[in-house]
């Protein structure tokens, strides 16, 4: 019999959801350069994914998105891979715990995710640029309180907050909204959850 | 001897509070082809999914009754182990592409390297379905570089190479054009005459009249007929589940030509031709 | 078909290496600096990656990503050099703008940090085709089903994106706004991804239903079309990078 919903066993809908979240990060990232937004939006996909088919999915999304990544566009994402993993956990864990019924939590679902994208890569920054994200706007921030205050971590924290919080915000609110639109039926295929009920007797 | 047995097969989708399948039951021989219709939504698709255990296994939902495919029965067996027993081909040719392989030859490959065939066997299978489809000349061509119906045909090669003694097809042609559709069903022929049954649903009645021994009329989920084609097609409630009869029939209805001795209309172009020229 | 992937195609020693062996290397080359922070071990590293790509002939196709770098790098000097919490010794510039030997010794030290790890992850990337390392970790014990996951996003991705481009020409046609103020551009974004990830998820329900009945989920032993690559020195390039390894370790807890 077909085994569901451990962590180890994934169902094949969830399987071929990941190419489906890769896919769609990337497509955020391309809008997000076509409309010349200033965010990155690289992983609405990933937070998608967490959402429809848990924190299990969500993270092997975006593992498999920065390997992706770092093998077709920027090497330089396999740095970051521990990121994209936890933003994929901790949107799966906060969905499936009930944070995704309504905009206001889907809006406290964003911090989360924004909040643990900074703790991760903020350490990241440190070890790998000196604590630069690559982002102008952030890296012009970082300069002026490195100057102000002489602390690399404050410096390399509040540069990232002031990238990563808007950016997460918003990919988690998009992501919530295609969560939305979508049809229960394809909404059930990943929940894993059902069993078998019998119309016999 | 019969291939399939369906006893009192009842199924609800998960997101659904209507039965798909209301108590159906029947048996299909070895060898036979059937054609199953109706309208869309019906049941046709659900039915065919029931015969390969997609149905219940892939969607869940509220099952009940019985299949017997092979010798399998479904809802005790895995969908790989009944791959071995029965395969089935989707309308959509585009999404049946695996997307991991890059030659059609490859592509063919990917069931058997899943359901661990040994490389010597699997590399006699692959030559032979491909060279039963007519696909060997395409044998090293990117599976998204073929046509609709080379695409098709690579898939029911894929499905062969499995070795399944039942062939479910649901709809194969629908996404189609004329020629790719003619390829298919040419395709089709040649594995009833290696003696293949097969389990065809589909909104060309022509084909099904002229490919399938008997037909299945489906509406609501239920069984409103089993029979010959002659029969069938001969019901004059037909439009009422939104079918439209064979234009052959059609006319030979509106003739009033029957065939000698029988109280069915004729459903094909040869035996409409025999009837109308003995007239 | 395209594909898309950084893979350069050439007859190089380096391309004939087990993918695995240059995962090792990666690794290696990434972990001593961490192990020995001294300058020199960096700089050596370094040196050693950059002539591995050299020797795999890929020196070309690594310069767009080195320029990328190069550009975050020059400004990394700028910020260090000014204002590097360490600086001391002023070299020249003007106030609050001067460059300091501190700040530039640090910007040094990252730039052969960040060239580093980017060579060593280039020499992977770039000499190696990903259907090979996919097949190299399912044959190590990588789930075939990951592996197969890896493996199609190769084609599926950029079917996605024809699709995106596609919608994104059509909805301009319509008169889709993807020009004025930010609040403007944003409310364009919706409409524009919905559609595609909707096809998307049908098409994705649909290849799973077909993947099923060819025994994805089979639990089974599996078997192989293609038969087992071989690839040279294996075990040389594994023993050595254990040793490299184990030597840097030994040196800093001595040291």
């Amino acid at each position: 019999m077909m085994q569901r919903s451990s962590w180890f066993r994934f169902s094949t809908p969830s399987l071929v959801l990941i190419p489906v979240a890769v896919g769609i990060n990337y497509i955020g990232k391309l809008f997000a350069g076509t409309l010349k937004l200033p965010l990155w939006l690289d992983s609405i996909g990933t937070v998608l994914a967490g959402m429809l088919a848990g924190p299990a999915i969500g993270a092997l999304s975006g593992a498999i998105n920065n390997v992706i990544y770092g093998l077709t566009v920027d090497p330089i994402s396999f740095v970051y891979g521990l990121t994209s993993i936890l933003i994929g956990l901790v949107s799966g864990i906060m969905a499936s715990r009930g944070w995704i019924t309504g905009w206001a939590r889907a809006l406290v679902v964003g911090l989360a995710v924004g909040l643990t994208a900074t703790a991760v890569s903020t350490p990241l920054n440190v070890w790998f640029w000196g604590g630069q994200t690559g982002n102008f706007w952030g890296d012009a921030l970082f300069a002026v309180v490195l100057a102000q205050t002489g602390s690399v971590w404050l410096a390399s924290f509040l540069d990232e907050v002031v990238v990563d919080i808007p950016d997460k915000l918003l990919t988690v609110l998009v992501a919530y909204a295609l969560f939305r639109s979508l049809p229960k039926g394809i909404k059930q295929l990943y929940s894993g959850r059902d069993e078998l009920e019998t119309l016999d007797g | 001897m019969s291939k399939i047995r369906v006893e009192h097969l009842k199924y609800r989708y998960p997101s659904s509070e209507k039965l798909a399948l209301d108590d159906l039951s029947f048996e299909v021989d070895e060898g036979e082809m059937i054609g199953i219709i109706g309208r869309n939504g019906a049941g046709k698709s659900t039915l065919c999914q029931a015969f390969v255990g997609l149905v219940p296994h892939f969607y869940r939902g509220a099952y009940g009754g019985k299949v017997v495919v092979s010798g399998l029965e479904v809802l005790k067996s895995s969908v790989s182990q009944l791959a071995r027993r029965v395969g089935i081909v989707f309308q959509n040719p585009f999404t049946q592409v695996t997307g991991s392989k890059w030659t059609v030859y490859e592509e063919v490959a990917f069931g058997l390297e899943n359901l661990g065939v040994p490389r010597k066997e699997m590399i006699d299978r692959i030559d032979y379905a491909l060279q039963l489809l007519g696909m060997e000349k395409y044998r090293d061509r990117h599976p998204f570089d073929l046509s609709g119906g080379q695409m098709q045909r690579m898939a029911i090669a894929s499905v062969i190479a499995l070795q399944p003694e039942i062939l479910v097809l649901d709809e194969p042609t629908s996404q189609l054009d004329p020629q790719g559709s003619e390829e298919v069903f040419r395709a089709v022929h040649r594995l009833r005459e290696e003696g293949m049954t097969v389990i065809l649903a589909e909104h060309n009645m022509e084909k099904i009249a002229r490919y399938c021994n008997r037909v299945m009329l489906l509406d609501g989920g239920k069984i409103i007929d089993f029979a010959s084609p002659a029969s069938v097609f001969s019901r004059a409630d037909l439009t009422r589940y939104g079918v439209v009869p064979p234009v052959y029939t059609r006319v030979c209805r509106e003739l009033n030509a029957k065939r000698e001795g029988s109280p069915h209309f004729p459903v094909t172009l040869e035996e409409a031709c025999e009837v109308l020229k003995g007239r | 078909m395209k594909t898309f992937s950084l893979y350069v195609p050439r007859d190089s020693l380096i391309h004939r290496i087990n993918p695995i062996d240059k995962i090792l290397y990666t690794i290696t080359a990434i972990a001593v600096p961490l192990i020995l922070p001294s300058m020199a071990a960096s700089f050596l590293c370094m040196l050693i990656s950059l002539s591995l790509l050299a020797a795999a002939r890929v020196v070309r196709q690594s310069l767009p990503v080195f320029a990328f770098v190069f550009l975050i790098l020059c400004t990394v000097v700028l910020i260090q050099g000014w204002f590097y919490p360490g600086n001391q010794t002023p070299l020249f510039g003007v106030e609050p703008f001067v460059f300091h030997a501190e700040g530039l010794m640090k910007a040094c030290r990252i730039g052969i940090r960040v060239t580093n790890v980017v060579a060593a992850f280039l020499l992977l990337v770039l000499t190696t085709k990903p259907a090979d390392l996919v097949e190299e970790l399912v044959r190590r014990g990588l789930s075939p089903r990951i592996g197969y996951v890896l493996d199609s996003i190769f084609q599926i991705l950029p079917q996605m994106m024809n699709t995106t481009r596609t919608i994104l020409d059509a909805q301009r046609s319509r008169g889709l706004e993807t020009e004025g103020s930010l609040w403007v551009r944003v409310k364009a974004f919706l409409p524009l991804i919905v559609p595609v990830v909707m096809s998307s998820l049908i098409h994705a329900k649909e290849r799973a239903l077909a993947l099923e009945v060819r025994g994805l989920h089979f639990e089974g032993q599996r078997t192989w079309l293609r038969e087992k690559r071989t690839y040279p020195y294996s075990r040389e390039i594994r023993g050595g990078l254990l040793l490299v390894l184990t030597a840097s370790i030994v040196w800093r807890i001595l040291g």
